[in-house]
């Protein structure tokens, strides 16, 4: 097969210093499917953007069918037959179907008016020269998250686009969803099409593509053949070393009940049940585990554990105190919380590392305060962030410098560390591992396990399946708002639990939310 | 019916530099642009049109004046919120402030006066006689005679909404407010649009500014524009941007305005002229009510 | 601070090089015309005392503004609290009689409760009816203008004055003034060091800091920010209402119309070239005021007319935000530049 794409020593560097793509060469060919892997923050996404035009490389060569090609924006890139889906579906919710397809190329009358009739026609017969099952005239925010996907590639295809980028198209779709997609993207290759394709799942790679590109840490480690590749080797290229998937748990024995929702029920403003019927007691030394696929209720409970939203229905307790209307600070004496969105709600990344450090802790611990709360106590914050530094190896250059200074590992700490040391007898911890690389991940498991020894009550609630089987005694399955599961670890294995995550899903295709 | 009439006509003059300035931040209110500069660019718009109008001996050089000088604004706020990606809010609050010194400062300079400037020379924009309307019973006082301005502003409200929501650019204009990353992943730029929308709201503010100081009265006087573009800004917010709600809304503005002026024979004319002011408070009210009774 | 030391000063430098640029243009001499602004405005003493007296309402409402904007709250009201400040101050001075070490605190405290109630107005409105404070606070402005307008021509009127103007307050209330001194500076000094103890020491002041960058986690972190939110309202207005208050106290002793001027919407443009930070407020209150005092001079020693100033403002304003914003984002691509470069070879 020919080459159609080449890229030469690509270097893209983000202001001021990160090495996002480092001196990366690689080639795609006519009508092949190309996964490019590696784990989180490996470059994959930011090469293909480079591509695409979205970002520009500062060093580097682009040859398209032998042509040198330096794509200033992406309607350049498009131009010339290359076109990309980007992980988060990048659709305009208030536009049908078809304004969103033809949005940038729309045809239009002498009057600069849209031809909404030669506009819905171009559109449906892509539809069916493609054989996807879409209904044009649909806002696209009533459409399924599967369904605005085809839109997206759809939107490509209506552009002729004949090199096609999907940055993790899976990520976004449940295990019943993901056969029809591959089949649909096997067509079009067999129509000519090249599609690269972006995924750390490695099973659905090996599967899906002819040739596999592998990158780690900016660089690129190898492409093989898919066919003369296993799991195990590209598992070894991406991570830089032998992975064990091993399990930390150790039979615990569980003291008395620490946490408890009882009956929570929550109906939102649109009159959906997000949450219904929940149930959920945490005892001493027991880390349960909460999977589900996301949108399935996990930020209606984030939040109302935290009080963040009322609670209408149920009971929230922690050591037999009930917290169902207590304010957010009086929860906080009981409830130490890591949320999956550092930025939005775990810090204030332009404040100081020092000012992150404090919060909480100075209302909830006297000593960090002087004359009755009214005062900073300076001297004592900035110890207790020493501290910190220490107890959990943070690397940090200045306590007054912002907290974005922190890599994004180093920020972790420091808010794990924070609500660590609240010294809370109940923990919440929402995707925490969420975009660490696998140093920190381990690092974070270890904390959670030491948190666990020291007999406190963790939730855990994760989209890693395999971090749940590495640490929680006991995991719920969270599908539609509703727990359709409570299994001891030990006695389940990912396939149960994957099946349970969806199985609402096959019996009730429908979407509601 | 004089009252009535005069009370309408009143509401229609105080309605129009409101309603048009509101028209030209619609645009950017689609296009995702915060822009605050609208009472900097209508005053601006308001001198340059005295301006023009003085110097040329003609109506038509003072709006082409206006909107010159209403489009450098925009032109200066593209340069820093859209080029140098200064924050919109600051720029919006320093080009008001700039206005409003560069235009005391010009008045000065140029026609050598403090306060006001009014003058016989200044040639205000003429009224339009519709000969078959104006015979119209009652609604004849009111459908002919008006100033240009309004006949045109009534014109650029249907026009509008036709670009808007029917045309290849009102599909991108909004797709820019909405989700800017999604028009620039299909291959439009964003930021173009941002800085056609300024164009336009420019030109809009120019007109409002002419209308002020050459339609409304014919004079220029420091800061004249006295907060009508933080007025049509809330018009703007009240009704998501859609310029036959801002029509509407600019009205009733426009119908307080005349209110105002009639209450003068009943209370002290300060209190006469908050009204205005109190009335977007109370538009206000109603839309949050509204807006919080959508969220339960 | 280095960084922003630097910065500024080249800021300023730009913005008077394109002043200076204007004045060309224009056909006047630059470095006359810079030479009698400053001359005017910071070389002698009483030059000085007069700059540091005009800078009391600029700084203070600017340091309104800086708190505000700096912990959430978009308060744009200060003009409004300034003249509703200003008012309260001259109806205590009119009808109250006590001896001054009475009454000039009883006045400053009055202004600053006309202060804090206007902009407690807009704080009730967005607690109650969820109204935005940046439009409430706006129209809050307009009518306070016409309300003081009203006031002082009608139930205050100085019935021996031609334009509207209260009579002057009791003399009890006036600010000791030494040689050029006015002692307004030694109120705003002290109301200076407070606001800077209470925003940067105190656990009040973390809070809205804290709340400013991210209003969220300072939720999840167990602050009460609807509650902090109405205190840093009542604080802010109190500060742009003392400024008003002071106004009265130092200079006409009575309310006459225009008092206001253009200080507080100066302030806000302080606070935004100090990027909300209270000693950078004070310092561009300063330079702010030199200009402001320096241009009479200016106008009387060359024929540039002083509301040429408030263009230099703005420009200043402007150069110095987008400068801010561009020159890191510039100085990063740089850096990436190079090391992209490196890499290469």
């Amino acid at each position: 097969m020919q080459i159609l794409i080449e890229m030469k020593e690509i270097i893209k560097v983000f202001p001021p210093n990160v090495i996002a793509v480092d001196k990366v060469t690689a080639d795609f060919r006519k009508g092949e499917i190309h996964a490019i892997v590696g784990e989180n923050g490996a470059g994959k996404s930011t090469l293909m953007k480079v591509l695409y035009g979205l970002e520009h490389h500062n060093q580097g060569e682009i040859y398209l069918a032998g042509h040198r090609v330096n794509f200033q924006d992406p309607g350049e890139a498009i131009a010339h037959g290359i076109g990309m889906v980007h992980q988060e579906i990048l659709l305009i919710s208030q536009y049908t179907v078809w304004e969103n397809i033809v949005l940038g190329a729309e045809p239009v009358n002498f009057m600069g008016m849209i031809d909404r009739q030669r506009a819905r026609q171009l559109v449906q017969k892509k539809i069916d020269e493609f054989q996807f099952n879409l209904n044009i005239d649909a806002k696209v925010d009533d459409i399924s998250v599967a369904a605005a996907q085809k839109v997206e590639i759809l939107k490509l295809l209506y552009r002729n686009v004949s090199v096609l980028i999907l940055d993790e198209p899976t990520a976004v779709l449940t295990p019943q969803e993901i056969p029809q997609l591959f089949n649909e993207l096997r067509r079009l290759r067999d129509h000519g099409h090249t599609i690269l394709f972006i995924s750390h799942h490695l099973e659905e790679v090996l599967t899906l593509s002819d040739r596999i590109t592998v990158m780690r840490k900016g660089k690129k480690i190898a492409t093989v053949q898919a066919s003369e590749t296993n799991k195990t080797d590209l598992a070894q290229m991406m991570v830089g070393r032998t992975v064990l998937f091993t399990t930390l748990r150790e039979k615990s024995t569980a003291g008395k009940q620490i946490f408890s929702i009882e009956n929570l029920t929550y109906i939102d403003g649109a009159q959906h049940k997000r949450l219904e019927n929940i149930n959920i007691k945490i005892h001493e030394g027991e880390i349960v585990g909460i999977a589900g696929v996301e949108g399935n209720g996990q930020f209606e409970l984030v939040n109302s554990i935290m009080g963040l939203i009322p609670t209408k229905e149920g009971s929230i307790r922690v050591n037999d105190v009930n917290l169902t209307k207590a304010d957010i600070l009086e929860r906080r004496q009981y409830i130490s919380f890591v949320s999956q969105n550092r930025g939005k709600m775990g810090a204030a990344v332009k404040a100081s590392i020092l000012e992150n450090v404090m919060m909480t802790h100075h209302r909830l611990n006297p000593q960090f305060t002087r004359w009755k709360g009214l005062l900073l106590n300076d001297q004592y914050a900035r110890k207790f962030t020493e501290q910190i530094e220490q107890q959990f190896s943070v690397v940090m250059d200045q306590m007054d410098n912002p907290f974005r200074s922190l890599s994004g590992g180093n920020q972790q700490k420091v808010i794990l560390g924070r609500e660590l040391l609240l010294s809370t007898p109940f923990v919440l911890l929402d995707q925490p591992t969420r975009g660490l690389d696998v140093g920190s991940i381990e690092y974070v498991h270890e904390l959670i396990l030491e948190m666990r020894d020291q007999n406190r009550a963790i939730l855990l609630i994760s989209a890693d399946l395999e971090e749940l089987f590495r640490i929680a005694d006991r995991i719920l399955v969270l599908h539609r708002g509703k727990i359709v599961a409570d299994l001891p670890t030990d006695q389940t294995d990912i396939e149960e639990v994957g099946y349970l995550m969806l199985e609402g899903k096959e019996n009730d295709a429908k979407e509601t939310d | 019916m004089n009252i009535i009439t005069g009370l309408i006509n009143g509401m229609i003059s105080g309605a129009t530099p409101i309603l048009l300035a509101a028209l030209g931040g619609t645009f950017t209110f689609y296009a995702g642009v915060f822009n605050i500069a609208m009472e900097g660019m209508m005053l601006t718009g308001a001198f340059f049109a005295v301006l023009g109008s003085y110097y040329f001996d003609s109506w038509l050089m003072g709006i082409v004046c206006a909107i010159i000088g209403s489009l450098m604004m925009a032109l200066i706020f593209i340069l820093f919120a859209v080029t140098l990606k200064t924050d919109e809010f600051v720029t919006g609050i320093a080009l008001n402030l700039f206005a409003l010194g560069a235009t005391t400062y010009m008045m000065r300079q140029i026609f050598n006066v403090k306060g006001a400037f009014s003058n016989p020379g200044i040639v205000p924009i003429p009224r339009i006689h519709i000969p078959l309307l104006a015979k119209i019973p009652i609604l004849g006082n009111i459908l002919s005679g008006q100033n240009l301005i309004i006949y045109i502003t009534v014109l650029v409200v249907i026009l509008s909404a036709f670009i808007i929501f029917k045309t290849r650019f009102g599909l991108r204009l909004r797709a820019a407010g909405y989700n800017a990353p999604s028009l620039d992943s299909s291959g439009v730029s964003s930021a173009k649009i941002r800085i056609w929308s300024l164009i336009i709201c420019g030109v809009l503010c120019g007109l409002a500014g002419a209308f002020l100081s050459l339609g409304y009265v014919t004079l220029f006087s420091e800061n004249m524009s006295a907060g009508r573009g933080w007025i049509s800004l809330a018009a703007v917010i009240l009704v998501n941007g859609n310029p036959w709600g801002i029509a509407l809304i600019s009205l009733l503005f426009g119908f307080t305005d005349g209110l105002g002026l009639l209450l003068q024979q009943y209370m002290p004319s300060q209190f006469t002229s908050m009204v205005p002011y109190v009335a977007t408070l109370i538009a206000l009210y109603f839309y949050s009510i509204q807006a919080r009774k959508r969220k339960a | 601070m280095q960084r922003k030391l630097i910065s500024g000063i080249i800021g300023i430098l730009i913005a008077l090089l394109i002043g200076a640029l204007i004045m060309l243009v224009q056909g006047y001499n630059p470095i006359q015309t810079y030479a009698a602004l400053f001359n005017f405005s910071l070389f002698g003493f009483y030059p000085l005392a007069t700059t540091l007296r005009n800078s009391v309402p600029l700084i203070l409402t600017g340091l309104s503004a800086s708190v505000a904007f700096a912990s959430g709250p978009v308060n744009l009201g200060q003009p409004g609290q300034l003249l509703i400040g200003a008012l309260f101050a001259t109806v205590g001075g009119l009808y109250l009689d006590l001896p001054a070490f009475l009454l000039i605190p009883v006045l400053i405290l009055l202004s600053m409760l006309g202060g804090a109630l206007w902009s407690g107005v807009a704080a009730m409105l967005r607690k109650w009816f969820n109204m935005d404070e940046f439009i409430t606070t706006l129209m809050l402005n307009m009518i306070a203008d016409f309300f003081t307008y009203w006031a002082i021509s009608y139930p205050f009127f100085d019935r021996s004055a031609y334009s509207p103007m209260t009579p002057q307050i009791n003399t009890n209330g006036w600010l000791p003034i030494w040689g050029e001194f006015n002692s307004n500076v030694i109120v705003m000094v002290l109301a200076f060091f407070v606001i800077y103890l209470v925003f940067n020491r105190l656990t009040a002041g973390y809070e809205w800091r804290i709340t400013g960058h991210n209003s969220l986690f300072a939720r999840l972190g167990g602050i009460k920010i609807d509650k902090n939110y109405v205190t840093v309202m009542l604080v802010t207005g109190a500060l742009a209402g003392l400024a008003g208050g002071l106004v009265v106290m130092a200079g006409p002793h009575r309310f006459l119309k225009g008092l206001g001027a253009n200080y507080a919407w100066d302030g806000v443009m302080i606070a935004v070239v100090a990027n909300n930070g209270l000693i950078g407020t004070l310092l561009y209150g300063l330079f702010f005021s030199a200009l402001q005092t320096g241009s009479l001079g200016m106008e009387l020693i060359t024929a540039v007319p002083r509301e040429f100033i408030q263009v230099l403002q703005a420009v200043t304003v402007l150069v110095i935000v987008a400068g801010r914003g561009y020159l890191d984002i510039l100085i990063d691509k740089t850096i990436a530049r190079q090391k992209a470069r490196e890499r290469a070879t």
